[in-house]
């Protein structure tokens, strides 16, 4: 498919905050090229380059350099009409909180300047299938997290966007409201909606994104789909933990079984280059040396493992 | 953009017709709103001026007899100027903290990120603070009227004080705005608070500028808050007069444009240039 029919395409996509010593690369030369129809994840950890490439593209930042088309349109010379065009849900969810739900969702209507006739139809619909019609004429501040990042989400889809972007959507929530986001977002995903979603975490991406980006420091370190980028990183991995004063030559001998990867602090990760079954191998070659193993897991690669090989090291918090 | 490209971007479902005065309307309402649900950052606005004016009523009743004084019946017709110009000062900063607030929990963003105009946004966010300088002139006026205030300009004096204090509030919230657009912090918009004061206070707010002398007169005669008080001034003690009313209306439209065009340019900065 022809670029400038892409929903989202970054060519060279950059932004340096700060010059001369001082410049910050937050993010440096970003190429994307999201398909319609599809969630596309944008995985990283804190300060990568996620949000800023997302400010970017919904015309919030100006680049430095390269650029960008959204919906069709260009990010920095045809700004409002991308607005026009996409849903936006940042991180926190960004909500007033004197406003009610409604009042709310009536501002966004009038903003995206949709007809007046249909203000209170559109936000009854959007609190409906947030689960929110109860908490409509609430004020904001008395809602939780996961009922702000819902309506949050619902404001974003007054205007029946085609492309929605949603900026660490899930990033606080506890697993219930998490979960309930993830299958809101299939659904509208289903409808045709492409979503270009943000995340640190590696389950979200993996759960709802059929391509996923890898940034670290401002750059791309991996593209494509889970599967294939998990089959690339190829050998399981194993974790273990041994006393402290046995580290050293633990180490030396899971060398012997292929290579060292990234682990949790504490313990030691080897990838088996024999599959799982080295596993019998490595707990007898330790114990024949006198090492104690105090907890072990065997891990298929991961989309953790994946971050690992491309970034060297492991994501906070995730799991292992 | 070509021809091709054109014809694969996306069909929308609902016709958008995004309307500037729709918008601003909109946002003016919301502020307005969000003044009326917090009661305790406005009444404070209120109450401090009319403690000055009958605090300096009650003290400064024979300064009226000083020499450059001007001819009142009581110090309370004197003061009503610099009470209305006080509250206004104060009321304005809340309008500029909710919008440094906003600014804080990303609120603005959602709202730059949607196709409405962004001078719509900023005097959306001030039509709250213009709403309330408009009000509180009315409240201040009818407060003090049983006190023994006399408003000589009568009705249309009362209708140029308003038109003028709503102005005032637009010239002065925009400049807090600038401020809080600039710093992205409503703690920085509060810190600038009483730079207000000081400014007040290096006026003929409370006294007239012919008892005033040194570097203290000096600062009051280069200080615009001065005429802007004396148009307010002359209005309720000496009756209505065109001068008068220019006065207490075209200052602050002029510091209005000046500020707003500040704002509008922070806003510009802020988002790199745009």
């Amino acid at each position: 498919m022809h670029n400038a029919a892409l929903p989202i395409v970054a060519e060279g996509l950059q932004r340096y905050f700060g010059s001369g010593d001082d410049v910050v690369k937050a993010v440096d030369g970003v190429d994307l090229q999201i398909q319609p129809g599809e969630i596309f994840g944008f995985l990283g950890p804190n300060g990568a380059g996620k949000s800023t490439t997302v400010r970017m593209l919904t015309t919030l930042l100006r680049p430095t350099g390269g650029n960008g088309r959204v919906a069709g349109f260009d990010i920095v010379d045809e700004a409002n009409d991308v607005r026009r065009n996409i849903g936006v849900a940042l991180q926190d969810a960004a909500i007033d909180p004197l406003m009610t739900g409604t009042e709310l969702l009536r501002l966004q209507a009038v903003l995206y300047g949709l007809p007046k006739a249909t203000h209170a139809t559109k936000a009854g619909e959007l609190l409906e299938r947030v689960g929110l019609t109860a908490a409509g004429d609430r004020r904001v501040g008395t809602y939780s997290g996961g009922m702000r990042r819902r309506l949050d989400l619902a404001l974003s889809l007054i205007h029946e966007p085609s492309v929605l972007f949603l900026d660490e959507p899930t990033t606080g929530l506890d697993p219930m409201s998490r979960i309930s986001l993830w299958d809101e977002i299939r659904r509208l995903n289903n409808d045709g909606t492409t979503v270009l979603l943000t995340t640190q975490y590696l389950e979200e991406a993996d759960q709802l994104a059929e391509r996923i980006a890898i940034i670290d420091e401002g750059v791309i370190v991996r593209k494509g789909r889970p599967n294939e980028l998990k089959a690339d990183v190829g050998s399981p991995t194993l974790f273990l933990n041994v006393d402290a004063e046995a580290t050293q030559q633990a180490t030396t001998l899971l060398a012997t079984f292929g290579e060292l990867r990234p682990s949790p602090e504490g313990a030691l990760g080897v990838g088996l280059d024999a599959g799982p079954s080295a596993v019998s191998n490595v707990i007898r070659d330790l114990d024949q040396a006198g090492i104690t193993v105090r907890h072990l897991e065997l891990h298929e690669p991961s989309l953790d493992d994946v971050f690992a090989e491309a970034t060297g090291y492991r994501l906070e918090g995730a799991d292992t | 953009m070509t021809d091709t490209a054109a014809d694969t971007r996306p069909k929308r479902a609902i016709e958008l017709t995004p309307s500037n005065a729709a918008q601003t309307w909109a946002m003016s309402k919301r502020s307005i709103v969000a003044l009326w649900r917090q009661p305790a950052l406005v009444v404070p606005s209120i109450i401090f001026p009319l403690f000055f004016a009958a605090l300096g009523t009650a003290s400064f009743s024979r300064a009226t007899n000083l020499p450059g004084f001007p001819a009142v019946d009581s110090y309370l017709d004197f003061a009503l100027a610099g009470a209305i110009v006080q509250g206004i000062l104060f009321g304005s900063t809340v309008g500029a903290t909710a919008l440094a607030t906003d600014i804080e929990n990303g609120f603005f963003d959602r709202l730059l990120s949607s196709p409405s105009t962004r001078s719509g946004i900023i005097i959306g966010r001030m039509a709250g603070g213009m709403a309330y300088g408009a009000v509180q002139t009315l409240i201040f006026i009818a407060i003090l009227l049983p006190f023994g205030l006399t408003v000589k300009g009568g009705i249309l004096g009362v209708l140029a004080m308003t038109v003028g204090g709503t102005v005032l509030a637009l010239a002065v919230g925009a400049l807090m705005s600038a401020m809080a657009i600039k710093t992205g912090s409503s703690e920085a918009v509060q810190g600038a608070f009483p730079l207000l004061f000081i400014a007040l206070f290096f006026s003929s707010a409370f006294f007239p500028r012919e008892t005033m002398s040194g570097v203290y007169g000096r600062l009051a005669d280069f200080n615009p808050i001065s005429y802007l008080v004396e148009g307010f001034r002359d209005l309720t003690i000496e009756g209505f007069t065109f001068g008068a009313a220019l006065n207490a209306i075209v200052i602050p439209s002029v510091l209005a444009v000046l500020t707003v065009a500040l704002s509008l340019r922070a806003l510009r900065s802020r988002l790199g240039a745009r």
